[in-house]
Protein backbone atom coordinates (compact mmCIF):
# COMPACT_ATOMS: atom_id res chain seq x y z
CA UNK A 1 0.00 0.00 0.00
CA UNK A 2 1.31 3.18 -0.94
CA UNK A 3 1.56 6.36 1.42
CA UNK A 4 1.36 9.67 0.51
CA UNK A 5 3.06 12.68 2.11
CA UNK A 6 -0.26 13.76 3.82
CA UNK A 7 -0.77 10.02 4.66
CA UNK A 8 2.18 10.31 6.64
CA UNK A 9 1.82 13.52 8.22
CA UNK A 10 -1.70 12.76 9.56
CA UNK A 11 -0.18 9.36 10.55
CA UNK A 12 2.14 11.35 12.63
CA UNK A 13 -0.04 14.00 13.72
CA UNK A 14 -2.35 11.78 15.32
CA UNK A 15 0.19 9.88 16.58
CA UNK A 16 1.74 12.88 18.44
CA UNK A 17 -1.39 14.11 19.19
CA UNK A 18 -2.39 10.84 21.60
CA UNK A 19 0.86 10.57 23.19
CA UNK A 20 0.51 14.66 24.14
CA UNK A 21 -2.89 13.85 25.63
CA UNK A 22 -2.45 11.05 27.17
CA UNK A 23 0.43 12.98 29.18
CA UNK A 24 -2.04 15.63 30.12
CA UNK A 25 -4.17 13.06 31.12
CA UNK A 26 -1.68 11.51 33.39
CA UNK A 27 0.15 15.02 34.24
CA UNK A 28 -3.11 16.46 35.45
CA UNK A 29 -4.34 12.96 36.94
CA UNK A 30 -7.53 12.63 35.23
CA UNK A 31 -7.17 8.86 34.38
CA UNK A 32 -9.36 8.29 37.73
CA UNK A 33 -12.18 10.19 36.35
CA UNK A 34 -12.25 9.28 32.87
CA UNK A 35 -10.62 5.57 32.52
CA UNK A 36 -12.74 4.87 29.43
CA UNK A 37 -11.81 7.69 27.32
CA UNK A 38 -7.95 7.30 29.05
CA UNK A 39 -8.28 3.69 27.44
CA UNK A 40 -9.41 4.75 24.22
CA UNK A 41 -6.61 7.16 23.75
CA UNK A 42 -4.04 4.54 24.66
CA UNK A 43 -5.93 1.80 22.24
CA UNK A 44 -5.40 4.53 19.92
CA UNK A 45 -1.78 5.13 20.40
CA UNK A 46 -1.02 1.16 20.11
CA UNK A 47 -3.51 1.42 16.89
CA UNK A 48 -1.18 3.69 15.04
CA UNK A 49 1.19 1.64 16.00
CA UNK A 50 0.14 -1.83 15.04
CA UNK A 51 -0.93 -0.04 11.68
CA UNK A 52 2.23 1.35 10.63
CA UNK A 53 4.41 -1.68 11.81
CA UNK A 54 1.66 -4.14 9.49
CA UNK A 55 1.30 -1.80 6.83
CA UNK A 56 5.49 -2.07 6.55
CA UNK A 57 6.29 -5.69 6.81
CA UNK A 58 2.77 -7.24 6.45
CA UNK A 59 0.62 -8.13 4.01
CA UNK A 60 -2.77 -6.16 2.57
CA UNK A 61 -4.96 -8.55 3.60
CA UNK A 62 -3.26 -8.54 7.47
CA UNK A 63 -3.67 -4.55 6.78
CA UNK A 64 -7.25 -4.87 6.17
CA UNK A 65 -8.43 -7.31 8.93
CA UNK A 66 -6.52 -5.87 11.42
CA UNK A 67 -7.85 -2.17 10.26
CA UNK A 68 -11.24 -3.33 10.68
CA UNK A 69 -11.13 -5.20 13.91
CA UNK A 70 -9.28 -2.10 15.62
CA UNK A 71 -12.14 0.18 14.30
CA UNK A 72 -14.85 -1.82 15.74
CA UNK A 73 -13.03 -1.60 19.28
CA UNK A 74 -12.72 2.06 18.66
CA UNK A 75 -16.63 2.25 18.50
CA UNK A 76 -17.00 -0.19 21.20
CA UNK A 77 -14.26 2.43 23.21
CA UNK A 78 -16.44 5.51 21.92
CA UNK A 79 -19.81 3.63 22.97
CA UNK A 80 -18.11 3.11 25.92
CA UNK A 81 -17.02 7.14 26.72
CA UNK A 82 -20.60 7.56 25.72
CA UNK A 83 -21.55 5.46 29.01
CA UNK A 84 -18.58 7.25 31.13
CA UNK A 85 -20.24 10.55 30.28
CA UNK A 86 -24.37 9.86 30.35
CA UNK A 87 -22.62 8.46 33.92
CA UNK A 88 -21.17 11.44 35.32
CA UNK A 89 -24.20 13.42 34.46
CA UNK A 90 -26.70 11.59 35.10
CA UNK A 91 -25.63 9.90 38.78
CA UNK A 92 -25.44 13.17 40.95
CA UNK A 93 -25.35 10.75 44.05
CA UNK A 94 -23.54 7.59 42.71
CA UNK A 95 -27.03 6.41 41.74
CA UNK A 96 -28.71 6.76 37.89
CA UNK A 97 -31.52 9.60 38.92
CA UNK A 98 -34.34 7.67 39.64
CA UNK A 99 -36.38 10.41 37.01
CA UNK A 100 -33.81 10.32 34.09
CA UNK A 101 -33.93 6.26 34.02
CA UNK A 102 -36.69 5.43 31.52
CA UNK A 103 -35.85 8.69 29.15
CA UNK A 104 -32.34 7.32 28.92
CA UNK A 105 -33.85 3.92 27.22
CA UNK A 106 -36.48 5.37 24.98
CA UNK A 107 -33.70 7.61 23.72
CA UNK A 108 -31.33 4.61 23.53
CA UNK A 109 -33.60 2.80 21.62
CA UNK A 110 -34.76 5.13 19.45
CA UNK A 111 -31.52 6.56 18.57
CA UNK A 112 -30.47 2.37 17.49
CA UNK A 113 -33.93 2.54 15.21
CA UNK A 114 -33.07 6.06 13.52
CA UNK A 115 -29.26 4.76 13.07
CA UNK A 116 -30.02 1.29 11.89
CA UNK A 117 -33.23 2.74 9.44
CA UNK A 118 -30.56 5.42 7.84
CA UNK A 119 -27.79 3.01 7.02
CA UNK A 120 -30.06 0.74 5.71
CA UNK A 121 -31.29 3.54 3.18
CA UNK A 122 -27.73 3.41 2.20
CA UNK A 123 -26.64 2.10 -0.57
CA UNK A 124 -22.90 2.81 -1.05
CA UNK A 125 -21.77 1.12 -4.71
CA UNK A 126 -19.31 -0.77 -4.27
CA UNK A 127 -17.78 -4.26 -5.81
CA UNK A 128 -17.65 -6.21 -3.07
CA UNK A 129 -19.98 -6.93 -0.14
CA UNK A 130 -17.42 -6.19 2.17
CA UNK A 131 -17.09 -2.27 1.41
CA UNK A 132 -20.82 -1.79 1.95
CA UNK A 133 -20.48 -3.62 4.85
CA UNK A 134 -17.44 -1.49 6.24
CA UNK A 135 -19.09 2.28 4.58
CA UNK A 136 -22.25 1.23 5.92
CA UNK A 137 -20.74 0.49 9.56
CA UNK A 138 -18.66 3.57 9.95
CA UNK A 139 -22.11 5.53 8.75
CA UNK A 140 -23.96 3.78 11.61
CA UNK A 141 -21.74 4.15 14.26
CA UNK A 142 -20.96 7.93 13.42
CA UNK A 143 -24.93 8.52 13.69
CA UNK A 144 -25.50 6.38 16.43
CA UNK A 145 -22.65 8.48 18.26
CA UNK A 146 -23.95 11.73 17.36
CA UNK A 147 -27.73 11.10 18.31
CA UNK A 148 -26.50 9.90 21.89
CA UNK A 149 -24.42 12.92 22.58
CA UNK A 150 -27.23 15.26 21.74
CA UNK A 151 -29.61 13.06 23.57
CA UNK A 152 -27.21 13.69 26.44
CA UNK A 153 -27.55 17.26 26.14
CA UNK A 154 -31.52 17.39 25.57
CA UNK A 155 -31.95 15.16 29.13
CA UNK A 156 -29.51 16.86 30.64
CA UNK A 157 -31.02 20.38 30.38
CA UNK A 158 -34.58 19.14 30.66
CA UNK A 159 -34.07 17.10 33.68
CA UNK A 160 -31.63 20.37 34.91
CA UNK A 161 -28.46 18.25 35.66
CA UNK A 162 -25.16 20.32 35.31
CA UNK A 163 -22.20 18.96 33.26
CA UNK A 164 -19.21 19.47 35.39
CA UNK A 165 -16.33 21.39 32.77
CA UNK A 166 -14.11 18.13 31.87
CA UNK A 167 -17.36 15.50 31.16
CA UNK A 168 -18.38 18.59 28.67
CA UNK A 169 -15.28 19.71 26.93
CA UNK A 170 -14.86 15.99 26.16
CA UNK A 171 -18.57 14.70 25.06
CA UNK A 172 -18.17 18.64 23.38
CA UNK A 173 -15.35 17.17 21.37
CA UNK A 174 -16.58 13.32 20.77
CA UNK A 175 -20.04 14.77 19.94
CA UNK A 176 -18.54 17.35 16.78
CA UNK A 177 -16.41 14.66 15.59
CA UNK A 178 -19.73 12.18 15.53
CA UNK A 179 -21.37 14.90 13.93
CA UNK A 180 -18.95 15.40 11.24
CA UNK A 181 -17.93 12.39 10.48
CA UNK A 182 -21.90 11.50 10.04
CA UNK A 183 -21.46 14.04 6.78
CA UNK A 184 -18.46 12.61 6.13
CA UNK A 185 -19.80 9.24 5.77
CA UNK A 186 -22.58 10.57 3.66
CA UNK A 187 -19.77 12.18 1.60
CA UNK A 188 -18.08 8.24 1.41
CA UNK A 189 -21.18 6.64 0.99
CA UNK A 190 -22.14 8.81 -2.03
CA UNK A 191 -18.78 8.42 -3.75
CA UNK A 192 -18.13 5.29 -2.73
CA UNK A 193 -15.13 2.61 -4.01
CA UNK A 194 -16.64 2.10 -7.36
CA UNK A 195 -14.73 3.40 -9.85
CA UNK A 196 -11.95 4.96 -7.98
CA UNK A 197 -10.74 5.82 -4.82
CA UNK A 198 -9.69 9.63 -4.37
CA UNK A 199 -12.74 11.03 -3.16
CA UNK A 200 -12.75 8.49 -0.44
CA UNK A 201 -9.13 8.59 0.29
CA UNK A 202 -9.79 12.94 0.63
CA UNK A 203 -12.70 12.34 2.62
CA UNK A 204 -10.93 9.92 4.75
CA UNK A 205 -8.41 12.79 5.03
CA UNK A 206 -11.04 15.42 5.93
CA UNK A 207 -12.12 12.96 8.80
CA UNK A 208 -8.70 12.80 10.25
CA UNK A 209 -8.30 16.68 10.34
CA UNK A 210 -11.81 17.02 12.17
CA UNK A 211 -10.02 14.91 14.84
CA UNK A 212 -6.78 16.47 15.16
CA UNK A 213 -8.78 19.22 16.00
CA UNK A 214 -10.26 17.55 18.54
CA UNK A 215 -7.33 16.45 20.17
CA UNK A 216 -5.81 19.82 20.39
CA UNK A 217 -9.06 20.83 21.61
CA UNK A 218 -9.00 18.13 24.30
CA UNK A 219 -5.53 18.72 25.32
CA UNK A 220 -5.80 22.39 25.72
CA UNK A 221 -9.16 21.64 28.16
CA UNK A 222 -7.96 18.95 29.85
CA UNK A 223 -4.97 20.84 31.10
CA UNK A 224 -6.66 23.74 32.66
CA UNK A 225 -8.07 23.35 35.96
CA UNK A 226 -12.27 23.44 36.27
CA UNK A 227 -13.70 26.19 38.13
CA UNK A 228 -13.58 26.62 41.28
CA UNK A 229 -16.91 26.11 43.40
CA UNK A 230 -18.49 29.22 44.67
CA UNK A 231 -18.65 29.19 48.48
CA UNK A 232 -21.88 28.89 49.85
CA UNK A 233 -23.80 31.31 51.86
CA UNK A 234 -25.67 30.54 55.07
CA UNK A 235 -28.51 32.37 53.57
CA UNK A 236 -28.40 30.39 50.46
CA UNK A 237 -27.88 27.42 52.68
CA UNK A 238 -30.79 28.60 54.66
CA UNK A 239 -33.23 29.12 51.47
CA UNK A 240 -32.30 25.80 49.79
CA UNK A 241 -33.12 24.12 53.61
CA UNK A 242 -36.69 25.76 52.88
CA UNK A 243 -37.55 25.61 50.03
CA UNK A 244 -36.77 21.47 49.99
CA UNK A 245 -39.06 21.09 52.86
CA UNK A 246 -41.75 22.85 51.42
CA UNK A 247 -41.61 21.11 47.88
CA UNK A 248 -40.84 17.65 49.49
CA UNK A 249 -44.51 18.19 51.94
CA UNK A 250 -45.95 19.51 48.43
CA UNK A 251 -44.80 16.18 46.63
CA UNK A 252 -46.06 13.81 49.80
CA UNK A 253 -49.12 15.28 49.24
CA UNK A 254 -49.58 14.71 45.86
CA UNK A 255 -48.44 11.04 46.37
CA UNK A 256 -50.55 10.23 49.10
CA UNK A 257 -53.49 12.03 47.24
CA UNK A 258 -53.17 9.70 44.25
CA UNK A 259 -52.73 6.31 46.63
CA UNK B 1 -28.52 8.94 -8.98
CA UNK B 2 -30.98 6.43 -7.86
CA UNK B 3 -33.97 7.00 -6.51
CA UNK B 4 -33.10 5.15 -2.98
CA UNK B 5 -30.02 7.23 -2.56
CA UNK B 6 -31.91 11.03 -3.21
CA UNK B 7 -34.34 9.19 -0.04
CA UNK B 8 -31.23 8.88 2.18
CA UNK B 9 -29.41 12.26 1.18
CA UNK B 10 -32.50 13.94 1.82
CA UNK B 11 -32.79 11.70 5.34
CA UNK B 12 -29.57 12.51 6.18
CA UNK B 13 -30.00 16.17 5.26
CA UNK B 14 -32.81 16.43 7.66
CA UNK B 15 -31.24 13.79 10.24
CA UNK B 16 -28.09 16.71 10.56
CA UNK B 17 -30.74 20.08 10.37
CA UNK B 18 -32.82 18.81 13.04
CA UNK B 19 -29.40 17.16 15.20
CA UNK B 20 -27.71 20.13 15.10
CA UNK B 21 -31.05 22.33 16.16
CA UNK B 22 -31.82 20.57 18.79
CA UNK B 23 -28.26 20.17 20.04
CA UNK B 24 -28.04 24.15 19.61
CA UNK B 25 -31.42 25.39 21.52
CA UNK B 26 -30.63 23.19 24.28
CA UNK B 27 -26.99 24.11 24.49
CA UNK B 28 -28.34 27.63 24.27
CA UNK B 29 -30.71 26.96 27.32
CA UNK B 30 -28.35 25.37 29.46
CA UNK B 31 -26.05 28.52 28.83
CA UNK B 32 -28.49 30.78 29.92
CA UNK B 33 -29.50 29.19 33.62
CA UNK B 34 -25.65 29.21 34.14
CA UNK B 35 -25.56 32.84 33.60
CA UNK B 36 -28.25 33.16 35.99
CA UNK B 37 -27.26 34.23 39.53
CA UNK B 38 -28.99 32.59 42.56
CA UNK B 39 -31.33 35.63 43.52
CA UNK B 40 -32.32 36.50 39.65
CA UNK B 41 -33.52 32.69 39.93
CA UNK B 42 -35.25 33.06 43.23
CA UNK B 43 -36.82 35.94 41.89
CA UNK B 44 -38.24 34.06 39.20
CA UNK B 45 -40.65 32.31 41.35
CA UNK B 46 -44.26 33.29 40.64
CA UNK B 47 -47.07 33.80 42.86
CA UNK B 48 -50.66 32.62 42.47
CA UNK B 49 -53.79 35.02 43.95
CA UNK B 50 -52.81 34.66 47.84
CA UNK B 51 -56.20 34.19 49.30
CA UNK B 52 -57.32 31.96 46.90
CA UNK B 53 -54.35 29.79 47.34
CA UNK B 54 -54.94 29.90 51.18
CA UNK B 55 -58.62 28.84 50.64
CA UNK B 56 -58.17 25.86 48.69
CA UNK B 57 -55.25 24.90 50.53
CA UNK B 58 -56.40 25.04 54.34
CA UNK B 59 -59.33 23.27 52.95
CA UNK B 60 -57.24 20.20 52.41
CA UNK B 61 -54.51 20.66 54.98
CA UNK B 62 -53.48 22.75 58.42
CA UNK B 63 -50.92 25.59 57.88
CA UNK B 64 -47.51 22.99 58.88
CA UNK B 65 -49.07 21.19 55.51
CA UNK B 66 -50.44 18.06 57.13
CA UNK B 67 -54.13 17.08 55.83
CA UNK B 68 -57.17 17.63 58.05
CA UNK B 69 -59.16 14.81 59.16
CA UNK B 70 -61.65 16.86 60.73
CA UNK B 71 -65.24 17.27 59.56
CA UNK B 72 -65.44 20.44 58.07
CA UNK B 73 -62.34 19.31 55.46
CA UNK B 74 -62.28 19.45 51.58
CA UNK B 75 -65.77 21.36 51.53
CA UNK B 76 -64.70 22.79 48.31
CA UNK B 77 -66.05 21.34 45.22
CA UNK B 78 -63.58 20.34 42.38
CA UNK B 79 -65.58 23.45 40.05
CA UNK B 80 -64.93 26.16 42.75
CA UNK B 81 -61.24 24.90 43.07
CA UNK B 82 -60.67 25.35 39.35
CA UNK B 83 -62.34 28.48 39.32
CA UNK B 84 -60.01 29.97 42.50
CA UNK B 85 -56.83 28.93 41.07
CA UNK B 86 -57.64 30.21 38.00
CA UNK B 87 -58.01 26.69 35.96
CA UNK B 88 -54.89 26.17 33.38
CA UNK B 89 -53.49 29.06 33.94
CA UNK B 90 -52.89 28.65 37.25
CA UNK B 91 -51.48 25.60 36.60
CA UNK B 92 -48.92 27.01 34.13
CA UNK B 93 -47.95 28.96 36.83
CA UNK B 94 -47.47 25.76 39.01
CA UNK B 95 -45.40 24.37 36.28
CA UNK B 96 -43.44 27.64 35.45
CA UNK B 97 -42.32 27.20 39.31
CA UNK B 98 -41.77 23.85 39.31
CA UNK B 99 -39.15 24.70 36.29
CA UNK B 100 -38.18 27.37 38.72
CA UNK B 101 -37.08 25.37 41.10
CA UNK B 102 -34.85 22.82 38.57
CA UNK B 103 -33.12 25.46 37.65
CA UNK B 104 -32.02 26.35 41.08
CA UNK B 105 -31.26 22.82 41.65
CA UNK B 106 -29.25 23.09 38.61
CA UNK B 107 -27.35 26.17 40.39
CA UNK B 108 -26.84 24.41 43.20
CA UNK B 109 -25.27 21.40 41.87
CA UNK B 110 -23.14 23.58 39.28
CA UNK B 111 -21.31 25.60 41.33
CA UNK B 112 -22.04 24.32 45.21
CA UNK B 113 -21.42 20.63 44.79
CA UNK B 114 -20.82 20.71 48.62
CA UNK B 115 -24.83 20.64 48.56
CA UNK B 116 -25.47 17.96 45.87
CA UNK B 117 -27.55 15.62 48.27
CA UNK B 118 -29.81 18.43 48.83
CA UNK B 119 -30.35 20.29 45.61
CA UNK B 120 -30.70 16.42 44.08
CA UNK B 121 -33.52 16.31 46.77
CA UNK B 122 -34.84 19.59 45.18
CA UNK B 123 -34.28 18.79 41.54
CA UNK B 124 -36.20 15.01 42.19
CA UNK B 125 -39.15 16.69 44.21
CA UNK B 126 -39.78 19.55 41.80
CA UNK B 127 -39.55 16.64 38.51
CA UNK B 128 -42.20 15.02 40.81
CA UNK B 129 -44.49 17.58 40.73
CA UNK B 130 -43.71 18.93 37.03
CA UNK B 131 -44.62 15.23 36.31
CA UNK B 132 -48.05 15.66 38.08
CA UNK B 133 -48.93 18.77 36.65
CA UNK B 134 -48.51 17.61 32.95
CA UNK B 135 -50.98 14.86 33.66
CA UNK B 136 -53.17 17.89 35.16
CA UNK B 137 -52.76 19.48 31.73
CA UNK B 138 -53.40 16.25 30.06
CA UNK B 139 -56.82 15.90 31.73
CA UNK B 140 -57.29 19.89 30.54
CA UNK B 141 -56.65 18.73 26.92
CA UNK B 142 -59.69 16.04 27.19
CA UNK B 143 -62.09 18.08 29.02
CA UNK B 144 -61.72 16.18 32.28
CA UNK B 145 -59.98 19.05 34.41
CA UNK B 146 -62.33 19.61 36.84
CA UNK B 147 -62.33 16.04 37.50
CA UNK B 148 -59.07 15.63 38.05
CA UNK B 149 -59.03 18.45 40.52
CA UNK B 150 -60.69 16.94 42.75
CA UNK B 151 -57.60 13.79 42.72
CA UNK B 152 -54.78 15.89 42.20
CA UNK B 153 -54.64 19.76 41.90
CA UNK B 154 -55.98 20.59 45.90
CA UNK B 155 -52.87 18.79 47.45
CA UNK B 156 -50.62 20.69 44.91
CA UNK B 157 -52.03 23.74 45.49
CA UNK B 158 -52.11 23.08 49.60
CA UNK B 159 -48.54 23.05 49.12
CA UNK B 160 -47.49 25.60 47.56
CA UNK B 161 -49.19 27.84 49.26
CA UNK B 162 -46.75 26.51 52.18
CA UNK B 163 -43.99 26.74 50.12
CA UNK B 164 -44.91 30.69 49.18
CA UNK B 165 -45.36 31.35 52.84
CA UNK B 166 -41.96 30.10 53.55
CA UNK B 167 -40.51 32.17 50.71
CA UNK B 168 -42.86 35.05 51.56
CA UNK B 169 -40.99 34.71 55.22
CA UNK B 170 -37.38 34.77 53.89
CA UNK B 171 -38.13 37.89 51.98
CA UNK B 172 -39.64 39.68 54.90
CA UNK B 173 -36.72 39.06 57.21
CA UNK B 174 -34.84 41.03 54.82
CA UNK B 175 -32.82 37.97 53.64
CA UNK B 176 -33.53 39.23 49.85
CA UNK B 177 -33.26 42.17 48.18
CA UNK B 178 -36.48 42.31 45.96
CA UNK B 179 -39.41 42.81 48.15
CA UNK B 180 -40.97 45.34 47.16
CA UNK B 181 -41.14 44.32 44.18
CA UNK B 182 -42.48 40.57 45.24
CA UNK B 183 -44.88 42.38 47.46
CA UNK B 184 -46.32 44.17 44.25
CA UNK B 185 -46.95 40.54 42.62
CA UNK B 186 -48.73 39.12 45.36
Amino acid sequence: MHLTGIDLLFWAGSFLGHIVLLSVLLIRRRTREFPIFTTLISANIVRTIVLFLIQHYGTKADYFYTYWSLAILDVLLQLGVVYEMTSRIFRPLGAWASDIKRSLLVWIAGSIALAAGLTWLASPPTRLWIQTAMIRGSFFSAALLSELFVGMIVLSVTAGLPWKTHVARISQGLGIYSLSSVLIEVGRTYFSLKRETRAYDELSHARIAVYLVCLVFWIIMLWREPPQPREMTEQMRRQLLELQRSVGHQLQSLRSRRE
Amino acid sequence: MSARTVYFLAAVAVFLVSLIAVALYYYRRSRQTSKKSWEQLLGRLTFIDRDSVARIALDYADESGQRRTDDAASELEPAQISKLIGGLKGLEILERNSAVLIDLAFYVQQWHPEAVVLAEDLRLTAREIEWHVERLRGAAKTGNLETSFASYAQPAIAKYYLMTQRVLALYERGELPMLPDLQQAI
